[in-house]
């Protein structure tokens, strides 16, 4: 098989699927990309055997055929090339031959038939939406994610769709990131899937901030998305996803309404003192004033008053700083609104702008 | 002071003698426990018959396959090595709670409160020893002195199925003629630097200072300054915390890529924090072991200024470390992470985090 290709249009796809490809491989036709070629697309996949990544390229091709390239060297080889090269992809056997100019490398192939597909996905729902919308809905969300939690099932993100809304909810058992978005969607019974940590990384960086269409397709064990000239499919954490209807608090309790900004300003400026690890501090509510305290091992304290309009009870109340500000970095908003019931109980967070998202936080003893 | 009677219990090539007894028809030939021969692994344990050869534990397979064709080699049991090591366990409380265990086949007793033999540590070692082997068939050996470091040297002087007595008469001359090679704690660097510091036997090293040991050796100075004399206060510890947590692999093939070996020392950083967290314990010691591909093995540590459990803390600590080795030079075979210094996160008591979930619904 023999065919040449435009740089960029070879780098573009590569880029693309690069990151489903990983670092340290247990097969080795893992470390490699399948291409394939029929007279006018031109496919690349990479897969880790948990998310496939596809990527087209639609144009004449002078050769059809099927070959295994290691990815990353073949992409590094496309970087280091200069911009609008042609290149020369030749396959003999299990060598393959890459030139451009006056550079030639051969490159190791593996027979295309050692490239693991993912197993056929059924699908069992499907809808359309923006890919700004999905983006946002996932941006807003993912940041509150567990980490390698033994609960397996809080490694990644829930999307739930039913009723005309797709809702991504995350948590790691401490905070939980709720967001929902009205769709263009029929199904009436709620359908709820885990797409995991990697997957939603990987899906977040293919979702472009466009009103283009991303077709979504659930099944029992699959995620798929389609895009005009790419396709992401992850298999899915099977587990049952907490009930987060049961921890989201109420609307009611000491309210505090306060710019975002300000807020967030207050909250780092505390956080310099607060203890590396547990990242703790104080919030202390009186009348009209909002108090931060953070005190580190050492016995440094930082304190920070900000007035505020507040009229419920006096509260004194242990918090993450993180937590809290990496809520307000999801959004925008001038306002946030924080309801806090007491020192036991959750917090919840909201933007007025903005009330499709609720973030819940539970707060610390100190 | 009243002088201690200490007994050091040795089982004689533990993992092979159980292989032995449990496939008689292996009695009699060399068996070598540990990694197949083609395997990267290394040798456990061998038994006597094997270590005519010259293998010895911690030797590569494929070293010992090369030196002794014939061999039989064994994969691990450990979960019946441990069965037997509860049985061995077992035999100790029946003499007394004082029992320190080293490892699944060595452990150390205090007996010098005993009345049994009129409080004869000799035949107590010896009557230990025969219900050991009425127990489990197999061979122990034991070193019985006045102190923890002496029993130890003591019960590999009589290998195996034997023992030895360094009473505390002997026991400064005793030391004197041994070379430091054989002191317990001294490892080859060490003796390496003593030889270069021209102290090859116990006398040598009696005849350094204590600041001219604090020179050479730091912190231990004082430990070589007793054994030297002969001393030894450690007391048999019974229940020991785990003095540190650690990870390590071999790695399929050579690798001299700094990269690549950062991406592994990240797997083992989580790995040796998860059950830092499972123990809901921190460290503050953060060690590096690398052996290299001509088997040379080094380790590296840093001291942290407090208790961390601090994954990405960790990982940035041992990239540090990897700039004290050859790593990115030589090709690496084996990596492995660990943390010592254990202890309770004092501040976690006066942090909880509160959880959305209660843990049984969920």
């Amino acid at each position: 098989m023999k065919f040449k290709i435009l740089r960029e249009d070879l780098l573009t796809p590569l880029q693309h699927v690069i990151g489903a490809v990983e670092k340290r491989q247990t097969l080795p036709a893992l470390a490699n990309v399948l291409i394939k070629l029929n007279e006018n697309q031109l496919t690349i996949t990479a897969t880790d055997l948990e998310i496939e990544m596809v990527s087209v390229i639609r144009q004449m091709m002078d050769a059809t055929g099927e070959i295994t390239l290691p990815a990353r060297k073949l992409l590094d080889i496309c970087k280091s090339l200069p911009d609008e090269s042609m290149i020369n992809i030749s396959v003999d056997g299990d060598k393959a031959t890459i030139q451009s100019g006056r550079s030639r490398f051969t490159l190791a192939t593996l027979p295309a038939s050692d490239f693991p597909s993912l197993d056929e996905i059924s699908s069992v729902h499907e809808f359309t939406i923006p890919q700004a919308t999905l983006r946002s809905l996932m941006e807003k969300t993912a940041f509150s994610m567990a980490q390698q939690d033994v609960r397996y099932y809080l490694n990644g993100l829930m999307l739930e769709v039913g009723g005309g809304i797709l809702r991504a909810v995350a948590t790691d058992g401490h905070r939980l990131a709720y967001c929902e978005k009205n769709i263009d969607d029929d199904l009436i019974d709620s359908k709820q899937v885990i797409i995991p940590r990697k997957g939603v990384g990987e899906l977040l960086r293919l979702l472009a901030d466009s009103d283009d269409e991303i077709k979504v397709i659930l099944g029992n064990n699959h995620i798929q998305c389609e895009m005009s000239d790419q396709r992401f499919t992850s298999k899915l954490i099977d587990g049952r996803f907490p009930d987060y209807t049961r921890v989201i608090p109420a609307e009611e309790g000491n309210t505090v309404i306060i710019e975002r900004e300000m807020l967030k300003q207050a909250l780092a400026r505390t956080s310099i003192l607060s203890n590396e690890k547990y990242r703790g501090i104080r919030i202390i509510l009186g009348p009209n004033l909002l108090k931060l305290q953070a005190q580190n091992p050492d016995q440094e304290e930082a304190d920070v008053e900000v007035e505020i309009d507040y009229d419920g009870h006096p509260l004194e109340v242990g918090f993450n700083v993180n937590y809290m500000l990496e809520v307000l970095n999801t959004s925008k908003n001038d306002v946030v609104r924080m309801i806090i019931k007491d020192a036991n109980s959750s917090c919840l967070m909201q933007f007025p702008d903005d009330e499709e998202c609720k973030y819940v936080i539970m707060p610390m003893r100190l | 002071m009243q002088r201690r009677k200490i007994i050091h219990i040795d089982m004689d090539a533990f993992f092979a003698a159980v292989e032995q007894r449990d496939n008689p028809q292996w009695k009699g030939k060399p068996v070598i426990v540990g990694g197949m021969p083609d395997s990267r692994g290394v040798v456990a344990t061998c038994s006597y018959e094997a270590r005519k050869f010259g293998i010895h534990s911690a030797m590569s397979s494929s070293r010992a396959y090369k030196l002794c064709p014939q061999g039989v080699f064994v994969k691990p049991r450990i979960s019946d090595y441990q069965q037997v090591s509860r049985q061995i366990h077992s035999v100790f409380l029946q003499y007394t709670d004082l029992v320190e265990p080293l490892s699944l086949d060595e452990a150390y007793l205090d007996v010098s409160q005993l009345e049994l033999f009129k409080g004869s540590a000799t035949l107590i070692a010896e009557d230990i020893r025969k219900k050991i082997f009425q127990k489990t068939a197999l061979t122990a050996s034991a070193g019985i002195s006045y102190n923890k470091f002496l029993a130890k040297v003591a019960s590999d002087m009589n290998k195996p199925n034997g023992q030895f007595v360094i009473t505390p008469e002997q026991g400064e001359a005793f030391v004197a003629q041994l070379p430091v090679g054989k002191f317990y704690g001294v490892g080859k660097v060490t003796e390496k630097k003593m030889h270069e510091h021209k102290i090859f036997t116990g006398a040598d090293l009696k005849n350094k200072s204590l600041q001219q040991l604090g020179r050479l050796f730091g912190k231990s100075a004082q430990y070589y300054f007793d054994i030297a004399r002969g001393e030894d206060h450690r007391p048999v510890v019974t229940q020991r915390a785990r003095k540190s947590i650690g990870s390590e692999t071999t790695l399929q093939s050579d690798i001299k890529d700094e990269n690549e070996i950062k991406h592994i020392l990240q797997l083992l950083t989580e790995e040796v924090c998860v059950s830092l967290r499972k123990k809901q314990l921190c460290a503050k010691t953060i060690n590096l072991k690398v052996k290299y591909h001509d088997f040379e093995q080094i380790t590296r540590q840093t001291g942290l200024d407090n208790y961390s459990c601090d994954e990405r803390l960790f990982f940035n600590v041992l990239c540090l470390l990897l700039k004290k080795t050859q790593i990115g030079k030589k090709p690496v075979r084996l990596l492995g992470v660990s943390v010592s210094d254990l202890g309770a996160d004092v501040l976690s008591s006066s942090f909880v985090q509160l959880s959305l979930f209660d843990d049984k619904g969920d």
